[in-house]
């Protein structure tokens, strides 16, 4: 179209009483997103920011741990289960073959951390896809993709994981699809409820009215609007998918050629009445990081809850 | 006599709801010339937005179905038009404003994004021109800083303005019919006339049809050329403004101009005059209408005739659809 020419507007000179409205009056001449706001809000929240920076300090350690205390974990280094402080360079002590249990948590974060991220992504994935599909469609295709989350909602999860690992090989990567498959059916139902509420808005239906299609409703119009929820749904998954590779490992599913947090505590777990160190100071460890990940996960939702504001 | 830009034939819209199938629209026939305005006139639960949605091929579906008559808009029918020819007409041929300016814009982006969105969809423009002609269209809808406001989110803006949003983008790629679903119910009276002579100037200057939809007959008086009121999914009576405004034959459309408030009217003149009307009653549900005439039972000149036998729309000077078309107490 020709650049329009800027019509005037008349609305002053017809009427002399009334002026064009004012510009909103009171507010910062900053434009703010509904996200940098959420994001101010976060950071007002103490445990949040307090869980935010455990995380990075165990991110940090888990990542760029080995450049300052570079060894292999694998390595025996003393007597077995000597318990921390006995001997000098071993403070945390060993476990039962004597291998370094500070090594083993600083080699074992990153398994552990990347099967959690994978799980959380894997299943963000599939329930955002099942869940927008079934809300915003409906009809047969919701009843159908509902009828499937149920089913694997009902699954007992653990049990499921475990067919899966010890059905194909208990790799990084078994694991975290194992757990994604039995952790999507909440983020589905979660995204549909969302897209269900959403889909009946009226800006939806001025976006139809402007010509867009369904696509582009779903990504650029509805999705945008339900992501809250589901960023605090798929941060607590994080925590979540950790503590189930955990618990796999326990029962022996774990990658044993890997060294992780829940590997560790499975292979140590018949000495437990004598050392309680091997077992106790990895389940610490997880014990942080899914605490951080929870005080993250809440606080993002009290700062995108606004009937929370203000408090 | 020019031809109809959109012409609705015998459209009949039906809803499943748990009464079972009720018919919302039942055999609705109207033109919109080119460049005109025409009003559509009812209380809430009339049919009125259903009009408006099926104009633009927006019938919710499910739970609503179009099950009769034909859209005609330049002589196309759109209710057998492809989903993708739907999309290539709403915005750039046919374009809507909406009653609630408050919730008619997505929250999580800038008003120039969705205005830039709605440019993009439509011509071939890279996206620096379309935020060119972002700021150009909110200047044109009298919006002050019209490229700091551009940066604005919804929540960042009042009423008025976010309604002089949604008229910019209504207008972006110079639609040829903008149909405005109550668009100043939700706003304040000062603001609301600011608003109606936006609309006339976007007409002049761009030579659009409008459809309004509203309740109010002060802003039918004030702003169309032809007038239908409709009462549970019929248009019961048509013609000029300034007919239906004079000469209303119809006892439904008196009650609504009944309804307008005089300015100046002062509470002493009260013996002298008549109180402000008001209409009996409420909109029947549509699933317990029966063969009579739907307004019968709220009308002071209903008979027995009334609730046995619809009245059809016929001409009585203009079309009315009323045994008693005329009798009464003219308001």
């Amino acid at each position: 179209m020709a650049a329009p020419d800027p019509i005037v507007p008349q609305t002053g000179s017809k009427q002399p009483g009334a002026a064009p409205p004012p510009a909103t009056p009171g507010r910062s001449n900053e434009a703010s997103s509904p996200m940098r706001e959420a994001w101010g809000q976060f950071l007002k929240n103490r445990p949040a920011v307090f869980g935010l920076a455990l995380l990075a300090v165990i991110v940090g350690l888990v990542l760029y741990g080995h450049f300052i205390f570079d060894a292999d974990p694998y390595d025996i280094v003393w007597m077995p289960l000597t318990p921390p402080g006995e001997e000098e360079g071993i403070w945390l002590g060993t476990d039962f073959l004597g291998r370094d249990m500070f090594t083993g948590l600083m080699k074992g974060g990153a398994p552990t951390l990347a099967v959690g991220l994978s799980a959380a992504l894997i299943t963000v994935v599939i329930g955002i896809t099942m869940g927008s599909l079934a809300g915003f469609f409906g009809g047969w295709l919701d009843d159908l993709l509902m009828r499937l989350t149920e089913f694997f909602q009902v699954l007992p999860a653990l049990l499921f994981a475990m067919v899966l690992v010890t059905l194909f090989s208990p790799s990084l990567w078994t694991i975290a699809f194992a757990i994604g498959i039995v952790s999507w059916p909440q983020t589905a139902r979660l995204t549909r409820a969302e897209f269900l509420r959403i889909r009946e808005l009226e800006y939806v239906t001025a976006a139809r009215s402007i010509g867009a299609g369904n696509g582009r409703i779903i990504w650029r119009v509805i999705l945008p609007n339900a992501l809250p929820p589901l960023i605090v749904s798929a941060t607590l998954t994080i925590g979540v998918a950790i503590l189930f590779e955990a618990g796999l490992s326990f029962l022996g599913l774990g990658d044993p050629n890997t060294m992780s947090w829940g590997l560790m505590i499975g292979q140590n777990r018949n000495y437990l009445l004598d050392a309680w160190w091997p077992v106790t100071l990895p389940g610490l460890a997880i014990f942080l990081t899914v605490f951080a990940v929870s005080l993250v996960g809440d606080g993002l939702n009290d700062a995108f809850n606004p009937k929370l504001r203000s408090r | 006599m020019a031809d109809p830009l959109m012409s609705l034939r015998d459209l009949r819209v039906e809803f499943d709801t748990r009464h079972g199938r009720v018919t919302a629209l039942s055999g609705i026939s109207l033109d919109v010339m080119p460049g005109e305005t025409l009003g559509i006139v009812g209380e809430s639960g009339c049919g009125k937005s259903i009009t408006a949605l099926a104009m633009m091929g927006l019938v919710p579906n499910p739970p609503g179905h179009v099950t009769g008559g034909q859209i005609l808009f330049q002589g196309e029918d759109i209710t057998r038009a492809k989903p993708r020819r739907l999309r290539r007409l709403r915005g750039r041929e046919i374009a809507m404003i909406f009653q609630e300016p408050m919730t008619s814009l997505n929250p999580v982006f800038t008003v120039g994004d969705q205005i830039a969105e709605a440019i993009l969809l439509h011509q071939d423009v890279s996206r620096a021109q379309a935020e060119k002609q972002v700021v150009d269209l909110l200047a044109t809808v009298g919006i002050p800083e019209p490229a700091r406001r551009a940066k604005a989110y919804p929540h960042e803006l009042s009423g008025g303005m976010r309604q002089r949003v949604m008229i910019a983008m209504a207008i972006s790629c110079r639609p040829k019919l903008l149909i405005a679903d109550e668009p100043t119910t939700a706003l304040d009276v000062t603001v609301q006339a600011q608003i109606f002579d936006l609309m006339r100037d976007i007409q002049r200057e761009f030579g659009v049809a409008i459809v309004l939809i509203t309740h109010d007959m002060g802003a039918i008086a004030e702003m169309t050329d032809r007038v239908a009121v409709m009462y549970a999914g019929r248009i019961i009576e048509q013609g000029t403004s300034d007919q239906i405004l004079d000469n209303p034959l119809h006892p439904y459309t008196r009650g609504l101009i009944g309804c307008i408030p005089v300015l100046g009217r002062e509470a002493g003149d009260a013996a002298s005059l008549p109180p402000l009307a008001e209409i009996p009653g409420i909109v029947p549900p549509l699933h317990l209408l029966g063969d009579g005439c739907a307004f019968a039972e709220r009308c002071a000149l209903a008979d027995d005739y009334c609730r046995a036998v619809r009245p059809p729309l016929e001409e009585k000077g203009h079309p009315v659809a009323c045994h008693h078309a005329g009798q009464g107490v003219p308001a």
